[in-house]
């Protein structure tokens, strides 16, 4: 990222980063600074390596980092759990949300809510108390409130998931928001919902970084900035109109890029 | 012969009865069931000669249940503690059956046993007298919830029996506790006859202490029309065994069982079910769920009968198993055998560890490993626990129970 005058401090900053699964090397240097206050989109062809970077954020156990780091409020948290993390305020909005047959949402979601809210140092919410805040929350996402009682995104329709983690999103209120293609799967009406519920719960001090294929979220979603990554690196960074860019002459450019690299 | 000298020589056995008599001749030709048999071969031997160690005991000490009967309305029966019930409602009437009704019932019963297969009965029967015996005749409508308690006081081998006649348009929700103190061996043996039009939401729930072992019969006969409901769960045993048979003995009934163990450290508990379909339209939809964890063994087998009287049966047989450790282990066998042609019966198992994606997923929400490993491992439970019968106290109770096991 290009450096700013007097800048308040970064959230995020992924400095070099090297990590492979099974002996295979996924992410080959990536470097990605967010500071408060700013939206950041990733784009990049199937299998560039975008979502293993968001899994890696948020500490899936499947990936090793070989080399580099990810500092979080200034400290390095390449050891951390990923409730740890989560509780911290980095937030991981799932491509495909997890199907959890048997646990309820309501109770999903107050446990959550309570985990951060106590690495926050406020009081944790009973049944009751947690039913008021949730009702106000789910306005935002217009879901209705019969969603709660059913066990976490079991049956729920692909908008309704998506639904479900800004949802969570809006309950965990994070410091740093990666949605990982959360508008994959929504038809317009439900991705004007969603975008929307991530405006109003996005502010000056939040990041966020939206990973997706397409211009029609970041039409909803204005970007300061675009990266776009190949072959586990973000091998381009530019403004909104970098989107625009893509949109008109697709990814062959990567390929390229990649080939004389 | 050293269980048959056992119970000869056992001095609070003053006079045999007649049963006694009948069972103990059965078991002078096999005094041990057969270790290469279906039924008994991945039995653990040590664990069972074990089973057998304890003396037999027919006296009760003064036995506390393990929670107050808060609930007016709920009838609490102890088998052996001089249980009596003779209740004339206007509603309904839940009566002891006489005697000579009862002899001749289980007389009938033994006929039919098979030596490996009923051996947990005939040692229970060759066990047991008259006072650890409670025969009950239920009969109306607006029944109260009843809830009936077996257990084994420590350092010795305790022997109950129940036997159940549900009368014609009758239905009951009924509770079972089994309880091990410890170093203990129970052998309970249940009979449950169903008639025409009756139904039952029967709960199962046996739970041990240190070194406690359980052998756990339930024989089940339904007329037709009627539906048999079980939810069971066996946790906490250095060794049990839960045996189901039922048989639809003119079909047109309906049997649902959701069953669970739980296994952890060393030891053994397997669930045996044998369904016999005795007449057509007969329908069945069981799941039974193993939990093994450390170094212990969890083992299902069950077998469906569909004999060419049996058309139109419609049968499900699911076993669902979870691996929580390297050392522990599992064996499941659900199987079918169908002569009938015109029949809709399927069975399954899976075997799986803990879902890496769901802990995952949950962790990112802030939930610590362990506590989404508990939400997980409850939602497993739920399935089960959600049919047995049990009112809210008894639920938290079994909630508290397998938290802290």
């Amino acid at each position: 990222m290009q450096s700013k005058m007097k800048e308040p401090d970064p959230i995020l900053q992924v400095e070099n980063l090297f990590a492979s699964t099974d002996n295979l090397p996924i992410l080959k240097g990536v470097s990605l600074t967010v500071y408060p206050g700013e939206i950041h989109a990733i784009m990049g062809r199937n299998g560039c390596g975008k979502s293993t970077l968001s899994k890696i954020i948020a500490g899936h156990p499947s990936y090793n980092i070989t080399n580099g780091e990810i500092k979080f409020s200034g400290e390095n948290i390449n050891s951390l759990e990923p409730e740890e993390r989560a509780q911290s305020g980095i937030f991981l909005g799932f491509q495909y949300p997890i199907e959890i047959p048997g646990v309820s949402n309501l109770e999903f979601l107050r446990v959550s809510t309570n985990a951060r809210r106590k690495f926050l140092n406020k009081e944790e919410l009973d049944t009751f108390d947690f039913e008021e805040l949730v009702k106000e929350k789910l306005e935002l996402v217009k879901m209705d409130h019969a969603f709660l009682s059913r066990s976490v995104n079991q049956g729920f329709s692909g908008g309704e998931k998506k639904r479900n983690e800004i949802l969570q999103m809006a309950l965990l209120e994070p410091k740093i928001a990666i949605l990982d293609e959360t508008d994959s799967g929504l038809d317009i009406d439900a991705l004007r919902i969603v975008a929307s519920g991530i405006k109003k719960i996005s502010n000056s001090q939040t990041g966020i970084i939206l990973i997706t294929h397409y211009q029609r979220l970041l039409d909803e979603i204005e970007p300061n900035y675009v990266h776009v990554m190949a072959d586990g690196q973000i091998i381009k960074t530019g403004e909104s109109d970098l989107a625009l860019e893509l949109e008109k002459k697709g990814y062959e450019w990567t390929d390229n890029f990649i080939k004389e690299t | 012969m050293e269980i048959i000298e056992k119970i000869k020589t056992n001095k609070s056995i003053d006079k045999q009865t007649e049963i006694q008599k009948i069972c103990l001749d059965k078991l002078q030709s096999s005094p041990l069931p057969n270790p290469k048999s279906e039924q008994w071969r991945l039995s653990n031997k040590s664990k069972f000669s074990n089973f057998l160690d304890y003396s037999v005991n027919e006296k009760d000490p003064k036995f506390d249940t393990p929670f107050p009967n808060t609930s007016e309305s709920t009838i609490r029966l102890v088998i052996g503690n001089n249980c009596q019930i003779n209740l004339i409602k206007e509603n309904y009437s839940i009566q002891q059956v006489s005697e000579d009704k009862l002899v001749n019932y289980i007389k009938e019963q033994i006929s039919c046993f098979d030596q490996n297969e009923n051996w947990s009965d005939l040692l229970n029967l060759s066990l047991n007298c008259t006072k650890n015996t409670l025969g009950l005749k239920i009969n109306g409508s607006e029944i109260p919830p009843i809830e009936i308690f077996s257990h084994a006081s420590s350092n010795s081998l305790n022997a109950k029996t129940l036997v159940i006649f549900l009368e014609k348009n009758c239905n009951i929700d009924l509770l079972q506790i089994n309880l091990g103190k410890d170093n203990s061996s129970l052998s309970q043996s249940t009979f449950f006859c169903l008639e025409e039009n009756s139904s039952v939401n029967h709960g199962v729930v046996s739970y041990g202490e240190n070194k406690s072992n359980l052998l756990n019969s339930l024989n089940v006969i339904q007329q037709k029309n009627s539906e048999y409901n079980l939810g069971s769960l066996h946790f906490k045993f250095n060794y049990a065994r839960f045996e189901i048979r039922i048989k639809q003995s003119e079909g047109n009934a309906k049997t649902n069982i959701k069953g669970m163990q739980i296994t952890k450290k060393d030891e053994q508990i397997s669930t045996y079910t044998k369904i016999d379909f005795h007449g057509p339209n007969g329908f069945l939809d069981q799941i039974n769920k193993s939990l093994a964890d450390d170094k212990s063994h969890a083992i299902f087998e069950g077998s469906i009968i569909v004999p060419k009287i049996a058309q139109k049966t419609d049968a499900s047989q699911l076993s669902r198993n979870l691996l929580l450790s390297n050392l522990a282990q599992i064996d499941t066998k659900p199987q079918l055998e169908i002569i009938a042609d015109d029949v809709k019966c399927k069975h399954g198992a899976t075997i799986s560890q803990l879902n890496e994606e769901e802990l995952f997923y949950m962790q990112t929400r802030g939930i610590t490993l362990s506590e989404a490993s508990k939400l997980q491992l409850s939602s497993y439970f739920q399935e089960i626990i959600s049919f047995i019968p049990v009112s809210k106290d008894r639920w938290d109770l079994l909630d508290k129970l397998l938290n802290e096991n």
